[in-house]
């Protein structure tokens, strides 16, 4: 296995040549999920117009998929690919996003459920999409029917009879597409299900794409289905097996397996990378887990923000344990949390002007305290004049070349930008900094999903904790660390280049 | 707040590798969705399937229970007759063109060895006239019971099936 370095760069490599043509929040790249479930719910829509046309009998079937491709109003042309074609990239787009989760080590730690709850999808996205090319019965179909008989034959409880269903014409009668519908129909009921499984270990979930990528998505599906109509073969004849025929190999790879490695073969090499996927949390743990966050009950007010902020839904509301005045206090689950520090920011405790010695916040990340970055800022800036150094702070996670040390720039690395509560720029301003350099991951790719989203949020003003509404914006860059130390250099340079119009103490 | 990032390509450029990306993507799913086309037989090749299920006879008769034999039982379970439920080996050979092509034992299904012995085998063999002899035992002593022998002309991918129905009279070579 490719080690996690060489894994997270594929994965920026990837990313920045496609953000190369899409702008930060439509790089599908990082929304495959939401893509995936909205090529389900294309191919989900049009079934059921499909299946509104669709006839479940052994000579119907093969018409119902005629009548489509030959409408000459193009409406069941487009219907049909759609359905065909969501289907493909609903495969494709599954893959894709298991492989960037894979190179972003996003199976470790509490991350393993929402791994492990996607492995079974796959095969019940295979199962619904296979059954699917059944319902048209034409060759195609039945040469799958029967290579997965013969597939199922392979396990010791089937019997070899399966097959025998299928090897003459009298053999079938209109029952079976019943039953194929009822597969067809079942299954991604069951995936569905699965999919809100998937996602239930993830608070505020991305299931749609932006609007933008949606439609991208549906126009393409659209030009594909016109430019190349999904076409039935001819007419399935267990008397006749054509020389060689096309397959859908999203769906079909296993048959050509089971051809080239024997049924035996192909359900090893399924079965193999099934629990090989199944298992890598726990064979790839990785780094020691950092610490959860843990509560501060004296400093915490219940306020909630951290529960609201909190990515993986690891915190919760929960009656008061210590007779205080709230009527409530943040609970950490400790399987859930990624140490993201993202609670941290959002908590009004973790303000940097609260007047005691040592600053405890309501909730705080006990490898990185919050107090240590105040008193980082106040020792630093004791010895500097105004207006000479820059505040950078970085996300742990975020690509970026190694930092030379600098006398312009305060570096401080964070596990994500959203645990900087906003209330320390504006402290970092009023000390006498120069500006602030937020050098963090680019928009939607953040390694917790929301830090650069709330981190954005909170300095415009849109979500609590609130950066003061006179804080001069103009003094904070926020740069998406996608190549090197220069762009941070870069905003550096310009921060010191324009003097600041308010002077340390007179922001307020 | 200023925001910063990668360098955003010039406009043209932009859509352009947009289309190429939106491109390469529809142009994966329309490709895989049906090609490349997977070979499934040579160009003269036609396929010989052998398909059948048969529940071969007893493999022990009936006996009768002497007396003593009936006292040991459960008052509920004395019947005269006993009749062991496993059924004998269906043992299967197929010849084609004088050359031996199958010769199978087939064991009975079932946990109780009493239920139908099935088999399915396909293969490829050149188009044209083939001779094509099988003989099948379902007797427990291994002799052959049922047979037939036929001449056949397969043209180019057709399928000859090689079914067993005794209510039918047997062995059914079908191939359209």
């Amino acid at each position: 296995m490719a080690t996690p370095c060489l894994r997270s760069r594929a994965d920026r490599v990837i990313d920045a040549a496609i953000a190369r043509a899409f702008a930060a929040p439509y790089n599908p790249w990082r929304q495959l999920g939401a893509l995936t479930s909205l090529a389900l719910a294309i191919t989900v829509a049009s079934g059921i117009v499909a299946y509104a046309l669709y006839d479940t009998s052994i000579s119907g079937a093969y018409q119902s998929g005629l009548r489509l491709q030959n409408d000459p109003s193009y409406f069941g042309v487009l219907l049909r690919g759609l359905h065909r074609y969501g289907a493909d990239a609903f495969m494709l787009l599954m893959i894709l996003h298991l492989l960037r989760e894979f190179l972003r080590s996003h199976y470790r730690g509490p991350r393993w459920y929402s791994w492990l709850s996607g492995v079974p999808l796959i095969w019940l996205g295979w199962l619904a999409g296979l059954t699917g090319l059944w319902l048209l019965w034409d060759s195609r179909a039945l040469h799958s029917v029967m290579a997965t008989a013969e597939w199922l034959q392979a396990l010791p409880l089937v019997d070899e009879g399966l097959v025998r269903n299928f090897l003459a014409s009298g053999a079938l009668n209109d029952r079976f597409f019943s039953l194929v519908m009822f597969l067809h129909i079942g299954v991604p009921l069951f995936l569905i299900g699965g999919l809100w499984a998937h996602l239930q270990r993830i608070h505020l979930p991305a299931v749609w794409p932006r609007r933008a990528a949606g439609v991208g998505l549906l126009l393409t599906l659209g030009v594909v289905s016109l430019l190349a109509p999904a076409q039935s073969l001819g007419m399935a004849d267990p008397h006749f097996v054509p020389k060689a025929i096309s397959l859908d190999w999203f769906f079909q790879l296993p048959h050509v397996l089971t051809d080239s490695l024997s049924g035996a073969g192909t359900w090893a090499v399924a079965g193999g990378l099934t629990l090989l996927c199944a298992s890598l949390p726990w064979l790839d743990r990785g780094r020691r887990k950092p610490a959860p966050a843990r509560v501060e009950l004296i400093h915490c007010n219940g306020c909630s923000r951290c529960a609201a902020d909190c990515p993986f839904g690891a915190i919760r509301m929960v009656p008061r344990t210590d007779g205080g005045m709230h009527a409530q206090q943040a609970a950490v689950d400790d399987e859930l949390c990624v140490a993201c520090g993202i609670c941290v920011g959002a908590c009004p405790s973790s303000t940097p002007f609260r007047r005691i010695e040592d600053l405890v916040s309501g909730i705080e990340l006990p490898e990185q305290p919050i107090g240590r970055l105040r008193q980082t800022l106040r020792e630093v800036l004791k010895s500097r004049a105004p207006g000479s150094m820059v505040l950078v702070c970085r996300c742990r996670h975020s690509p970026g070349g190694s930092q030379a040390p600098d006398p312009s720039m305060l570096s401080i690395e964070v596990e994500c930008l959203g645990m900087l509560p906003p209330s320390f720029l504006d402290f970092a301003l009023r000390q006498g900094l120069a500006g602030a350099v937020l050098a963090g991951c680019e928009g939607g790719n953040c390694e917790f999903r929301l830090g650069d989203r709330w981190t954005l949020d909170r300095i415009a003003g849109r979500r609590a904790p609130r950066l003061r509404r006179n804080v001069a914006r103009e003094r904070i860059i926020s740069l998406a660390r996608q190549d090197d130390e220069a762009s941070i250099r870069n905003a550096v340079d310009e921060l010191l280049r324009h003097p600041m119009h308010d002077q340390p103490g007179d922001a307020r | 707040m200023p925001e910063s990032g990668t360098r955003p390509l010039p406009f043209p450029a932009r859509v352009a590798l947009q289309c190429l990306v939106l491109g390469g993507f529809a142009a994966f799913i329309g490709v895989f969705s049906a090609k490349p086309a997977y070979p499934l037989r040579g160009e003269n090749d036609a396929i010989v399937k052998l398909s059948f299920t048969h529940a071969a006879q007893l493999q022990h008769p009936c006996r009768e229970r002497n007396a003593e034999e009936l006292k040991k039982l459960a008052p509920n379970m004395r019947t005269q007759l006993d009749c062991p439920r496993q059924r004998a080996v269906v043992r299967f050979e197929m010849e084609m063109d004088g050359k031996p092509a199958y010769r199978l034992e087939l064991p009975p299904g079932g946990l109780r060895k009493d239920g139908p012995a099935t088999v399915y085998r396909r293969a490829m063999v050149a188009a044209g006239t083939h001779r094509i002899a099988a003989r099948l035992s379902d007797k427990p002593s291994g002799e052959f019971n049922h047979s037939k022998e036929a001449v056949v002309d397969l043209k180019p991918g057709q399928v000859l099936l090689v079914d067993f129905i005794p209510a039918e009279g047997g062995f059914i070579f079908t191939k359209e």
